[in-house]
């Protein structure tokens, strides 16, 4: 993996998140390369959540949240304010800790996206099918598509929420500790899928578990207190820290 | 009295309660079953009062009451849905929105006789529909409003908010969101409030008392400007004024239990559409 040549996707520069008085994000700067898996580590209550829901502004939904600082992405800042939230979050989708399908059959919940966005009917079955495809659930799923999502197991149900996203068709997907609430061989198959992903999309990833960083990731940032401590190629990271609390939390002193 | 003791003491209270509830209920309904079952025939709904009351059938009453709920739905279930979905889903909790919500719950307790003189003095006199079906209707609505709200609201409050995040982050708009995801979501709840309301406005009498029932109008209403009649207030007339009232009695059980049925009815309906719209939300 080298920085040669790569492009980067997400430029973050001085952004700084308060909810209410608190101040959760300090002066965090560091640049995405394009289709890279970037990986967001550090101890409970660190920011990388926070930051992480930055990126496609879910963090407007809070009250009293106010933030500063510049996301760029296709040289465009996010937070400028000529942009339209609603266009960013189609180009970034997002998947949630815990498996979120919608109370609908497995078809209308990959459809459910290009519908509101008005893609012509005849297109959307299939939009769904590649969806289902990418996101290898289709051979599991393609016998029952008008059963309830809800009946999948939980591995199957975050594998449908991650092509209910690729549907839209974003450029880059946020995955929020995806895996927290999924068994080793369902958490096997999303990160097989996160490496597969990574052709065609950038990828920004929350994880508590110190293995799927260094498994899947090219990148790491490490954050601490809601400051970004140390970002680098995922190698570096593990191998030869730069910050001593970096390394400490690598080798599991705390966290 | 040792642990067990007043275990055992606890369960019978508990279940002396349940069963002094049931047999009231049960009693209720057996005794107007059989005080009414005998006038009950097709003939008594579809036909006319006749010689003062003492005979013939509630057509009109039914009918008006039929009218009355399917009116004050309407008006109430549109504005009390939008009302709840702006106060949970938009407005910020403010002070204002506060004191909107503590005027709400009042208005749930406001006596219904005081409904019935505010709907005279806006409905009847001051927009000047006089006494008729519509002015009768927007008052039974106001009457149940904050039910509908309230019920509303309670649903939209159960959806859970990941929902909403998978919704929003999809790139979909707060309005596309609440219209898809949220509201068909609620629906259960929804409908439960409803179900509430219909069994209110097909009860209520005194709404009704100065904004447009009538008491002997043997017709049906032909516009919402017309005066009607409804089967609370027959039941009111008939078992208060004239000096037949032993000859009515017959009749007025009969009406008690048709109007009894028809709310029943209603419910049994409202329950049959609750449990389908769960059953395809969760399976």
């Amino acid at each position: 993996m080298s920085e040669m040549g790569s492009v980067d996707d997400i430029k973050v520069e001085d952004l700084n998140l308060w909810y209410g008085e608190k101040q959760a994000l300090y002066n965090v700067s560091m640049k995405i390369p394009k289709n890279s898996v970037t990986a967001l580590i550090g101890p409970s209550g660190c920011g990388k959540s926070t930051f992480l829901r930055c990126i496609n502004r879910m963090n407007d939904l809070i009250k009293g949240c106010r933030i500063e600082g510049k996301i760029h992405i296709d040289n465009k800042n996010i937070y400028d304010r000529d942009v339209d939230v609603v266009e960013l979050r189609k180009n970034v989708g997002m998947v949630f800790q815990k498996p979120n399908p919608f109370p609908m059959s497995i078809y209308d919940n990959i459809a459910y996206g290009p519908k509101i966005h008005n893609v012509k009917k005849n297109e959307i079955a299939p939009i769904v099918e590649e969806a289902l495809k990418g996101a290898a659930l289709w051979k599991e799923v393609s016998d029952r598509m008008d059963t309830s999502a809800l009946d999948l197991s939980g591995g199957q149900q975050q594998r449908l929420c991650i092509a209910r996203t690729m549907a839209v068709k974003p450029e880059i997907i946020l995955f929020d500790e995806p895996c927290s609430a999924l068994d080793p061989i369902s958490t096997n198959k999303i990160e097989d899928l996160i490496l597969e992903l990574k052709k065609d999309y950038t990828i920004v990833i929350v994880t508590h578990n110190m293995q799927q960083a260094a498994r899947i990731s090219d990148y790491t940032a490490y954050f601490l207190l809601g400051e970004l401590i140390e970002f680098g190629e995922t190698k570096q990271i593990f191998e030869n820290p730069q910050e001593k609390s970096t390394e400490d939390y690598i080798t599991g002193r705390f966290g | 009295m040792d642990a067990k003791t007043t275990e055992k003491f606890a369960f019978l209270t508990l279940k002396a309660s349940i069963l002094l509830v049931v047999s009231f209920v049960a009693i209720l309904l057996a005794y107007i079953i059989i005080q009414g079952y005998e006038v009950l025939s097709i003939d008594f709904l579809t036909s006319m009062p006749k010689n003062r009351m003492t005979e013939g059938g509630i057509y009109p009453a039914l009918m008006g009451t039929a009218y009355l709920v399917g009116l004050s739905i309407a008006i109430a279930v549109p504005l009390g849905v939008f009302s709840a979905i702006y106060l949970n889903e938009y407005a910020t909790p403010t002070k204002s929105t506060w004191v909107i919500e503590m005027a709400i719950n009042n208005l749930a307790g406001t006596p219904s006789v005081v409904f019935g003189l505010f709907g005279l003095a806006l409905f009847v006199k001051f927009f000047d529909f006089g006494p008729s079906l519509l002015a009768a209707s927007l008052t039974l609505a106001l009457l149940i409003l904050p039910v509908v709200i309230r019920a509303s609201k309670e649903a939209l409050i159960t959806v859970p908010l990941e929902y909403r995040e998978a919704s929003l982050a999809l790139g979909v708009t707060k309005w596309k969101t609440t219209r898809h995801i949220v509201l068909p979501a609620a629906v259960p709840g929804i409908v439960t409030g409803i179900i509430l309301s219909i069994g209110r406005v097909a009860g209520e009498t005194a709404p009704i008392l100065f904004t447009g029932a009538a008491y002997f109008l043997p017709r049906l209403p032909d516009s919402v400007f017309s005066q009607f009649m409804a089967l609370p207030y027959h039941l009111f007339v008939m078992a208060t004024s004239g000096t037949n009232i032993a000859q009515t009695r017959p009749i007025q059980y009969g009406t008690a239990l048709v109007l009894l049925m028809l709310v029943l009815a209603v419910n049994c309906l409202a329950i049959v559409i609750r449990k389908h719209y769960r059953n395809k939300l969760k399976r």
